[in-house]
């Protein structure tokens, strides 16, 4: 603390106090006893986490929400890796507009965008499907993993492939063994911003679900005009605890990465 | 017939002439540098011999085997190159084994020529490190065991050493000399240190503006250098303007400003250039004299210690010179002293005439 100011430290505290709040709250009302939304809470119990389990059409949301998540940013990797391996480092004409085209969803109202999603499945007979969302959602999350994988790609030392090259690996071979294991950093850092980005989608979502195929975010949007009961309070921990719970293992994972990887080719 | 034959090679990056009618070849087991300043095209001519730019025109051949159609994957040339450009994902074993897998070596064999390549580069007890835990020289001797393992018909160094400090890259290069050495590996080293490449090649091959000016043994490119720039540029020397005066038996007269002195023929060159000439004299090649014994008169301005020689500037009337003496007991000059200086008329070196760069 010696080296930031008084100041420094205090704007940290504020932020990371700012940042927290609300989940604090959310989790606090989430173990209420009473049948209303408290905070702090009069007493302490799981009674609406209970309460969760009782409600089968809240589970199969979120299990969609998760294969849909899987899905759409497994999708948009494949779609994302080349992208960036052909914009960040080769000169072609309309490299401008294509970036500038994977990187619209960004720029494009989140409403607009979910009408004209609407317009274009019904045009195929997709809306309400699950293969419907999974394109919408690829399209939507392709610019947050195309940023972190162009990110590493532009930070790559030519020569290295080369050498590669040099030793008598084949085009294919180089991007396997030696590229992507490069950029895997930013492939996993995309892939997971991308799947947090699917999971909790409500605007765009709303427009192109059916009762079949209803996401985690519409259902508990759904439930929240009907009813305030403090069930989305548990629910909401669940998913908090589930979104750190998955940093924590990726974490773990992007440690291991690099050994994984690495001993491959014993 | 020659076992690398540079001929006529030339690369174009739209309007820059990056290499222009480049000839040159180079015997098996032989160990060639190229030397030049930056920008001289030095890279550029190694990426064409490895396949990594094609040329504009002119051919590469392997004991006459055309290389320019043959992908660089399939050429078998080992390269090192400045940035190291090791594998960082890899340990220091799975970097030098991977030019081993792609040869699609059995692995009980493949373990054992790891192993051998360490060992010729001292690395043996690091075998299982990431090249990020490793220190630039160490991290040297990875990429050149990872590029001799492949047992490559070339090896390609393109300034390897030029990130290790003083010390350090003197070792490596005693070592790389060793090395080559003993496995008579045809080797083209880029660099655009001359006593580097005088240290370590059988032959230097000078290069200015894309264009080869001379290619000999470092000792006969020293002391008979074809042209001003490769004069100027392999170690130091006292460059002077000078002219012709007359021709003699065995040599001619030469003057520079009022003072005149006698050297060896001058080049053809000289007669159309209505005897201008370049006058180069290495400090190594000039002796003190009493004052007043000299064929030139000066005054020591300056003195630097150098370990094993010294350096002396002395003021004359064809300029400043510098004087380099062993130091073999006291120092022969006192600063601001008085002093002659004299040299050995067949070391005096006449050259065509060019501005200077
Ligand atoms: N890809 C390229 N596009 C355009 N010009 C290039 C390219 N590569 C090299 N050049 C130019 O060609 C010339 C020779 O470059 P090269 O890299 O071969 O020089 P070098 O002798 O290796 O220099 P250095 O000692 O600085 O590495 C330079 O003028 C350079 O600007
Ligand atoms: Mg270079």
């Amino acid at each position: 603390m010696t080296r930031n100011g008084p100041f420094a430290f205090l704007f940290s505290a504020l932020f990371v106090v700012f940042m927290t709040a609300p989940l604090v709250v959310v989790m606090g009302v989430s173990l209420t006893p009473e049948g209303f939304l408290e905070f702090p809470p009069s007493g302490l119990s799981l009674r609406w986490f209970r309460a969760i389990l009782e409600n089968p059409d809240f589970i199969d949301a979120a299990w969609i929400s998760l294969y849909l998540g899987i899905a759409s940013a497994s999708l948009a990797t494949v779609l994302a890796v080349p992208a960036a391996l052909a914009i960040g480092r080769r000169r072609f004409a309309g490299r401008d507009f294509l970036l500038a085209l994977f990187m619209s969803p960004l720029t494009v109202p989140t409403i607009v965008l979910g009408i004209a999603f609407l317009r274009f499945l019904s045009q195929f007979g997709l809306n309400g499907t699950f293969v419907g969302l999974t394109l919408c959602h690829a399209i939507f999350i392709t610019p947050f993993i195309l940023r972190l994988v162009l990110a590493s790609v532009t930070g790559l030392d030519r020569t290295i492939e080369k050498a590669a090259e040099s030793l008598g690996a084949s085009d294919f071979t180089v991007f396997r063994r030696v590229t992507l294991p490069m950029i895997m950093p930013g492939v996993v850092g995309g892939w997971v911003l991308a799947f947090i980005t699917s999971f909790d989608e409500l605007t765009v979502t709303v427009f192109i679900v059916n009762p079949s195929t209803t996401t985690l975010p519409v259902r508990l949007f759904a439930h929240i005009t009907q009813t305030t009961d403090p069930l989305v309070a548990s629910i909401s921990t669940v998913v908090i605890l589930f979104t750190v719970g998955l940093m924590f293992l990726i974490e773990r994972l992007y440690g291991l990465d690099r050994l994984l990887v690495g001993g491959e080719g014993r | 017939m020659a076992f690398l034959e540079l001929t006529g090679l030339t690369k174009r990056f739209g309007e820059v002439t990056a290499v222009e009618d480049f000839d040159l070849t180079v015997e098996r087991g032989e160990f060639v540098s190229l030397l030049g300043p930056s920008g001289c095209g030095k890279t550029t001519t190694l990426q064409m011999i490895a396949g990594f730019e094609q040329p504009t025109a002119g051919s590469i051949t392997l004991e006459g085997r055309d290389l320019v159609a043959v992908k660089a994957r399939n050429r078998g040339i080992g390269i090192v190159f400045q940035s190291y450009a090791l594998f960082p994902h890899m340990t220091v074993a799975q970097n030098v084994a991977f030019g081993l897998e792609m040869r699609k070596v059995a692995p009980a064999e493949r373990q054992r020529r790891v192993e051998q390549a360490l060992a010729l580069v001292h690395l043996e007890a690091l075998a299982g490190r990431y090249p990020r835990a490793m220190s630039g020289g160490q991290r040297q001797r990875v990429a050149l065991a990872r590029a001799l393992v492949i047992e490559p018909e070339i090896l390609l160094l393109d300034e390897p050493l030029s990130n290790l400090d003083a010390k350090l890259r003197e070792e490596m290069q005693l070592e790389l000399r060793g090395i080559q050495q003993r496995m008579g590996v045809t080797t083209i080293l880029v660099t655009h240190d001359q006593t580097e490449a005088m240290a370590l090649s059988d032959r230097v091959a000078v290069m200015h503006r894309g264009r080869l000016v001379q290619v000999a043994d470092p000792l006969q490119a020293y002391e008979n250098p074809l042209t001003d720039f490769v004069s100027s540029f392999l170690g130091k020397t006292n460059r002077l303007e000078g002219r012709v005066l007359e021709r003699q038996s065995g040599g001619c007269r030469v003057a520079v400003g009022e003072t005149t002195f006698e050297a060896p023929p001058p080049p053809d060159e000289a007669a159309a250039g209505g005897g201008r000439v370049i006058v180069s004299i290495r400090p190594e090649k000039v002796e003190f004299r009493p004052a007043g014994a000299g064929l030139v008169e000066g005054r020591a301005a300056a003195r630097i210690f150098l370990g094993d020689h010294w350096l002396y500037q002395v003021e004359t009337p064809l300029g400043v010179l510098l004087v380099i003496r062993q130091n073999a007991g006291p120092a022969e000059v006192e600063t601001g002293g008085s002093v002659g200086l004299a040299w050995d008329p067949a070391q005096v070196r006449l050259l065509p005439y060019e501005a200077q760069a």
